[in-house]
């Protein structure tokens, strides 16, 4: 099916034809909205259609799988192009408002659809080499958009966040030349396959080189303990873009450890990976929360508070060693991506808002937005009690989810640990509330215009109340995603062909 | 071959711990470098191996394996992008801030 190169296809030319349209605002901005919302429907109409015909696939340039480069669309490399077109599209008309004129001289848009075309890229890989070049892609288009501006704090953690990018995407190289050796190909559906068959020597040698590649996926996914990262150079990603930096970037990270050490490593021994990650996700969880607790500026908690949530995501990997309880533990993980993609973005446009309203991101100086704002915290209120986990949000179900995978595996401790963060999240959430939202403000009206940029982030905050209480769908479909991973059969006859003798 | 990238590698983590930005940009040369190296030696290499063309060589002829110099080039390429990237910002943060050490930026 040919038409799967298009999500890649898209943002690539859009890229083009916005960097040649440098200098005329008002046609880069509109461009960039079309594509996006037609880019939006494509994949959800993708999504449906796979949801219903079954897997599909294409290899680009006439070759036959496994040697020519492969696209796979599965249910969960759909699910996870929806969720970055959405937060793609909301946060592109956001921007429209929020974008400052000197970046926009910095080829802020073209950039932001770089970024769009490696993770879009990423997800719909269906091939080892392939994912790093997506994630190159993707890093390049996020230091693009980091640097946008080029201000002194921005410039400084810019440098940071690529060498230490760097360094993940040496080893991932690396990695990919260790598998290539070991097992032979890099063709995910093929390494599912010949892994599974491989015992002894051989399976304890992929198992070493697979943990290369657990430090590079950790590594993006900011799990501990290679998280230290990530609080300081996402404050600087200028607002609005945040949003999607902030939503998706740490959960490509998520997805290719869900992709790779569920779905395409599986020989003997290969549980030892899962086990590594089921330790490091209770540490991430709780060190996460408790860097938020101590921090006092709205961007830097925020950040805090992805790591903390990709603990959880990482702990539903994580059960997976349990084969009794796999499917479920991925089908909980799957729904707390959706989950968390949605709400963080929201959580991070509405602190874009709440800074504009206020005028300062300081979180002891803010006050008083409630009286400036009504319905910022009205919005705020929602996602940050969907974030803590309370009915009848989606957190609440993603958690509950999750959690009863980790009491049917066994895995005590590392419930209690969540329960614990959750908690303190809450708190955290509370901490932002008092400070941001009550209080008297120094200002009479609002710091700078805000109301335009409301309007996209409410429907991310609709979703996540949507996706609460109309959740039978979703959980559906993330249940039918999960036993498509845990179990090979299927994606490996969709790109192979018939099972072999 | 093991011990040159693996003395390769050593070299470029000291350069990249090094307090010194143009170091570090120096270091991640050094790594790719090694990077590459070591896919060479995955993809296997002798003399006599001729080049995988349709027709080109007569049958039972030993063949390259035509995938890690694929890979190679792809990563020389990247890194060469990024190396690019790092020394502008590095030479960015140098005007900015008239030190390249990280330490010293605030």
């Amino acid at each position: 099916m040919s038409v799967l190169i298009v999500p890649v296809l898209v943002p690539f030319l859009t890229a083009i034809l916005l960097a040649l349209l440098t200098g005329k605002p008002t046609t880069q901005k509109a461009l960039a909205v079309v594509s996006a919302i037609g880019l939006t429907a494509f994949v959800f109409w993708l999504l449906r259609f796979v949801d219903t015909h079954g897997i599909q696939t294409m290899v680009v340039g006439g070759w036959t799988a496994p040697w020519g480069i492969a696209f796979v669309a599965d249910r969960l490399a759909c699910i996870m192009l929806c969720l970055s077109m959405t937060v793609g599209t909301v946060v592109t008309i956001y921007t429209i408002w929020s974008v400052e004129p000197r970046q926009q001289e910095y080829f802020f848009y073209p950039l932001f659809q770089v970024l769009l075309l490696g993770v879009n890229w990423s997800f719909i890989t269906g091939d080892l080499f392939n994912l790093f070049v997506g994630y190159e892609v993707m890093l390049i288009g996020s230091y693009g958009v980091m640097m946008v501006g080029a201000t002194k704090p921005q410039v400084r953690e810019t440098m940071r966040y690529i060498a230490i990018n760097s360094i993940g995407s040496t080893f991932f190289v690396v990695g990919c030349g260790l598998v290539y050796t070991t097992v032979g190909t890099l063709n995910f559906a093929d390494l599912a396959e010949r892994t599974a068959r491989l015992s002894g020597e051989q399976a304890a040698l992929v198992t070493a080189v697979t943990m290369l590649l657990l430090v590079v996926f950790a590594l993006k996914s900011a799990a501990f303990p290679l998280f230290s990262w990530l609080p300081d150079s996402y404050p600087v990603v200028p607002a609005g873009v945040s949003g999607y930096v902030a939503g998706l970037l740490t959960k490509v990270g998520v997805y290719s450890l869900l992709r790779v050490f569920v779905l395409v490593f599986r020989q003997p021994g290969h549980e030892l990976a899962l086990q590594v990650i089921l330790v490091s996700s209770g540490f991430t969880m709780l060190l996460g929360v408790l860097g938020a607790m101590c921090q006092w500026d709205v961007r830097r908690i925020l950040s805090w508070h992805i790591i903390s949530q990709v603990g959880y995501m990482l702990m539903g990997v994580g059960l997976t060693a349990n084969a009794t309880v796999a499917t479920a533990a991925v089908a909980g993980t799957i729904f707390y991506v959706m989950h968390h993609i949605i709400v963080k973005s929201s959580l991070f446009l509405i602190g874009g808002i709440a800074e504009r309203v206020s005028g300062t991101q300081e979180l002891k100086r803010m006050g008083g937005v409630l009286d400036l704002a009504p319905g910022v915290a009205g919005m705020f209120l929602v996602a940050a009690m969907s974030l803590a986990g309370m009915p009848p949000f989606s957190g609440f179900l993603s958690k509950l989810v999750l959690l009863r995978a980790g009491l049917g595996g066994g895995n005590y401790v590392v419930v209690a640990v969540s329960l614990v963060t959750s908690f303190l999240t809450l708190f955290s959430m509370a901490k932002i509330w008092t400070y941001v939202f009550w209080g008297r403000s120094e200002r009479e009206v609002p710091a700078a215009p805000y109301r335009a940029l409301m309007v996209p982030t409410a429907v991310l905050v609709v979703m996540t109340i949507g996706i609460g209480i109309a959740a039978q769908p979703f959980l559906r479909l993330a249940a039918d995603a999960a036993s498509d991973i845990t179990d090979p059969r299927a994606y490996v006859t969709a790109v192979l062909g018939a099972p072999r003798p | 071959m093991a011990a040159v990238i693996g003395v390769m590698f050593a070299a470029g983590t000291s350069m990249i711990l090094r307090p010194s930005l143009i170091w570090v940009v120096m270091g991640f040369g050094m790594y790719s470098n090694a990077t590459n190296l070591l896919l060479i030696v995955c993809g296997g290499y002798a003399p006599q191996w001729q080049a995988p063309f349709v027709g080109a060589s007569a049958p039972g002829t030993p063949l390259m394996d035509p995938l890690p110099p694929d890979i190679i080039l792809t990563a020389i390429v990247i890194s060469f992008a990024v190396g690019a990237l790092l020394l502008t910002i590095s030479y960015c943060v140098y005007l900015d801030s008239g030190t390249d050490d990280p330490e010293q930026l605030t």
